[in-house]
C-alpha cells in the first residue's frame, strides 16, 4: 500500500516571512482542575501585525497566550477543549518541539540562563543541531541585531548575561527567541519589570520585528497597547469581550465594558 | 496625625531587677561562648602537641624521634618492629572516600533531579522525610547492616563465599550513609532555581531532559558541588561503620600484591584494608601513652582533622563564590 509509507514531515522548513503565518483560537476552553480559566475564546490573529491582549489581572490573558506554544502545560495538567491553529494546523496535535521552534516566547521577567551572552542566544540554534562555529556566530549576531542589542554587547559576548541591565536582559531574551527564526513571537507582559526607557526601546523593536513575524503581546499597560499594537483584544473573566483594530477599540469601543476598562473605571 | 502607642512602650523607668537580669544573662552568654572556644582550641592544641611528639623530642617521650619522611612516605606499618609508614592509611582513606563519592555524587544528584523535576509534587515531601530519617541513623547501625548483610552477599556473589571485607563494602556502606545528605542538599539547590529558567528553556523547544542537562544542572552546579563536598566531609570522618566492613589490615598494600589468584579488580575491591579512621579506632586504645606508636596515631588524628577542616573551608569558599 503506497499510502502506508507516507510519513508526516517531522519538521517543516521555516516559512518565508511573507507567508501569512497566523494563529486562530476557536471556542478555546482551558481548565486547571475545577477552575475554568478560559471560557470559550475565539480569536483570529493576523500575520505580520502586533496583536495586544488586554484585561485585568486573572482574566486569563496569560493562559490564552501560553496556549499558542503550549507552555501552559508546564503549569500542571490542564484540560483544553476547542481548537487552536497555527496556519490551519491543529496546534495541539503538533510536536511540542516543532511548535515551540515556530512560536517563540518572551516572559514577564527577563530569564536569561546563567551562561554567557553568546551561549544564551546560541541555545536555541544548538538545540536544533547547529554545530559549526560560523553558523552559530551568524545566528547569534542575527538574533542580537534583530533585538537591537548587538551594538551594546558585541565586544563582550563571553560575559555573563547576568551582568546586563534589566532592559538588556529582556532584549537578550528576545534575541534568544529570535535566533531560531520563529514565525510568531509571544510576549507575556515583557515590559512589566522594566523602566520607561527600556520599555520604549522594546516597543520600537516591535515595529521592526512585525515585518518579519507575527507578534502577540499581553499587557496590562493600556498606553502600551494603544501605542504599539495594530489590533487589540479585551478579555474579561476568561471571555473575549471585544476585539478589533487598536484605533477602534481605543477611540470607539463597541461595548460599554471595554470603554470602562480602557478609561480606567475598573481593572 | 498622632499615633497612640500601647501602654507597655511608655517611658517608665526600668526596674533595677530586670536590669541586673539583663547583665547577668549577657555575662552568662559570654562565659558559655568562652568555655566553648577554649574547649575547641585546647582540643586542637592537644592533638597538635601529642602529634608533634612523634617528630620532636618532647618531655615524656619514651621512644626515639621519627622523621616526617619515614612516617608520611613510608609504606610499611609494623609498629612492633619500629616501622611507622602511614601511607597505607592515607591511600586507604582516599580510596574509600573517592569510591563512595563517585557512587554517591551522581546517585544523589540524579535522585534530586528526579524528585524535584520529574516526580509528582507529593514525592518531594516524602523524600525529604526519608532523607532526614536516614541522616539520623547512627553509623554503627549501618556497620551492623554491612557486617550482617552486605559482606555475606558480596562474598557469595563474587568470592565463592570467602570473606569480602575491603574497599568495595566500605564504599557501599559509606555511599548509603552520605547519599541522603547529598540528595537533601541537591534538592535545595534545584528548588532554589527560579521556575522561569525551566520555562525559558522549554519555550525554546527543549525537552524535559534537555532543559535539565543544559540549563538546570549548570545553573545549580555550585550548590551541587557544595552538596557533594559536604558529603565528602562526612565520609572522611566516618570510622565505626567502615571499621566493621573493611577488614582492618594495615599491610593491605603487600597483601594486595600477594593475592595472585584473583583478578586485579577483585584484589582491589576485596582486599582487607585500613583507613586513617579505622586505624585510630583499632589501635589507639592498645598503645602506651607517649610511645612513638601512640604519638604517630595522634599525628594521624591531626591529619584527619586537617582534612575535614579542608573540606569545610572548601565548602565555604564554594558557597561564597555562588553568592
Amino acid at each position: 500500500m503506497p499510502d502506508s509509507i507516507l510519513i508526516e514531515p517531522v519538521m517543516e522548513a521555516p516559512l518565508h516571512p511573507t507567508d501569512r503565518a497566523r494563529l486562530r483560537a476557536e471556542n478555546l476552553r482551558v481548565a486547571y482542575g475545577p477552575k475554568e480559566v478560559l471560557k470559550g475564546v475565539s480569536l483570529d490573529i493576523p500575520a505580520n501585525q502586533v496583536t495586544a491582549i488586554i484585561g485585568p489581572s486573572g482574566c486569563g490573558k496569560s493562559t490564552f497566550l501560553k496556549c499558542f506554544n503550549r507552555i501552559h502545560e508546564l503549569s500542571g495538567p490542564a484540560k483544553v477543549t476547542g481548537r487552536i491553529e497555527l496556519d490551519g494546523r491543529d496546534l495541539m496535535a503538533m510536536r511540542e518541539v516543532e511548535l515551540r521552534r515556530r512560536v517563540g516566547m518572551v516572559f514577564q521577567k527577563p530569564n536569561p540562563f546563567p551562561k554567557s551572552i553568546y551561549d544564551n542566544v546560541a541555545f536555541g540554534p544548538r538545540l536544533f543541531g547547529v554545530r559549526g562555529r560560523s553558523d552559530l556566530d551568524g545566528a547569534v549576531e542575527d538574533g542580537l541585531r534583530k533585538a537591537a542589542l548587538w551594538d551594546e554587547v558585541k565586544d563582550r559576548l563571553a560575559d555573563s548575561a547576568q551582568g546586563l541591565s534589566g532592559g538588556q536582559q529582556q532584549r537578550l531574551c528576545i534575541a534568544r527567541a529570535l535566533a531560531v527564526q520563529p514565525e510568531v513571537l509571544l510576549m507575556d507582559e515583557p515590559c512589566s519589570a522594566l523602566d520607561p526607557i527600556a520599555t520604549a526601546r522594546i516597543e520600537e523593536l516591535l515595529f521592526d520585528l512585525k515585518r518579519e513575524l507575527t507578534i502577540v503581546i499581553v499587557t496590562h499597560n493600556m498606553q502600551q497597547a494603544a501605542r504599539a499594537s495594530d489590533r487589540t483584544a479585551f478579555l474579561w473573566l476568561g471571555e473575549l469581550v471585544e476585539e478589533g483594530p487598536t484605533e477602534t477599540i481605543f477611540t470607539n469601543p463597541g461595548k460599554p465594558m471595554t470603554e470602562d476598562y480602557i478609561t480606567g473605571r475598573f481593572g | 496625625m498622632s499615633r497612640s502607642f500601647p501602654k507597655s512602650f511608655s517611658s517608665r523607668p526600668r526596674l533595677p531587677l530586670s536590669l541586673w537580669a539583663d547583665r547577668g544573662a549577657g555575662t552568662l552568654f559570654l562565659i558559655s561562648t568562652l568555655v566553648l572556644v577554649a574547649l575547641i582550641f585546647s582540643l586542637i592544641g592537644f592533638l597538635a602537641w601529642r602529634g608533634a611528639g612523634a617528630f620532636i623530642a618532647l618531655p615524656g617521650n619514651t621512644d626515639r624521634v621519627l622523621s616526617l619522611r619515614e612516617v608520611f612516605l613510608g609504606l610499611d606499618w609494623s609498629p612492633t618492629q619500629d616501622r611507622f609508614g602511614v601511607l597505607p592509611f592515607i591511600f586507604g582513606s582516599f580510596t574509600v572516600v573517592g569510591l563512595s563519592i563517585a557512587l554517591a555524587g551522581p546517585l544523589g544528584v540524579l535522585t534530586a533531579v528526579f524528585v524535584t523535576q520529574i516526580a509528582p509534587r507529593w514525592m518531594r515531601a516524602v523524600m525529604r522525610q526519608a532523607m532526614d530519617l536516614l541522616v539520623g541513623i547512627p553509623s554503627v547501625v549501618y556497620g551492623i547492616f554491612g557486617l550482617a548483610t552486605l559482606l555475606p552477599f558480596l562474598g557469595d556473589r563474587w568470592l565463592d563465599g570467602q570473606p569480602s571485607a575491603g574497599f568495595l563494602a566500605s564504599a557501599l556502606i559509606l555511599t548509603v550513609m552520605i547519599v541522603p545528605t547529598i540528595v537533601s542538599l541537591s534538592m535545595d539547590a534545584f528548588e532554589a532555581l527560579p521556575r522561569s529558567l525551566d520555562e525559558g528553556a522549554r519555550a525554546l523547544g527543549s525537552t524535559t531532559w534537555q532543559s535539565i542537562a543544559s540549563v538546570l544542572i549548570p545553573a545549580a552546579w555550585p550548590r551541587l558541588v557544595t552538596a557533594v563536598v559536604l558529603g565528602m566531609g562526612r565520609a572522611i570522618g566516618e570510622a565505626m561503620a567502615i571499621q566493621m566492613v573493611i577488614g582492618n589490615n594495615p599491610q593491605w598494600i603487600s597483601l594486595m600484591r600477594d593475592l595472585t589468584d584473583r583478578t586485579p579488580l577483585l584484589r582491589f575491591l576485596f582486599t582487607p584494608a585500613s583507613t586513617l579512621t579505622t586505624e585510630l579506632v583499632q589501635e589507639l586504645p592498645n598503645t602506651a601513652a607517649h610511645s612513638a606508636w601512640n604519638n604517630v596515631l595522634f599525628a594521624l588524628g591531626l591529619l584527619l582533622y586537617l582534612l575535614t577542616m579542608g573540606s569545610i573551608l572548601l565548602t565555604r569558599r564554594l558557597s561564597r563564590r555562588r553568592a
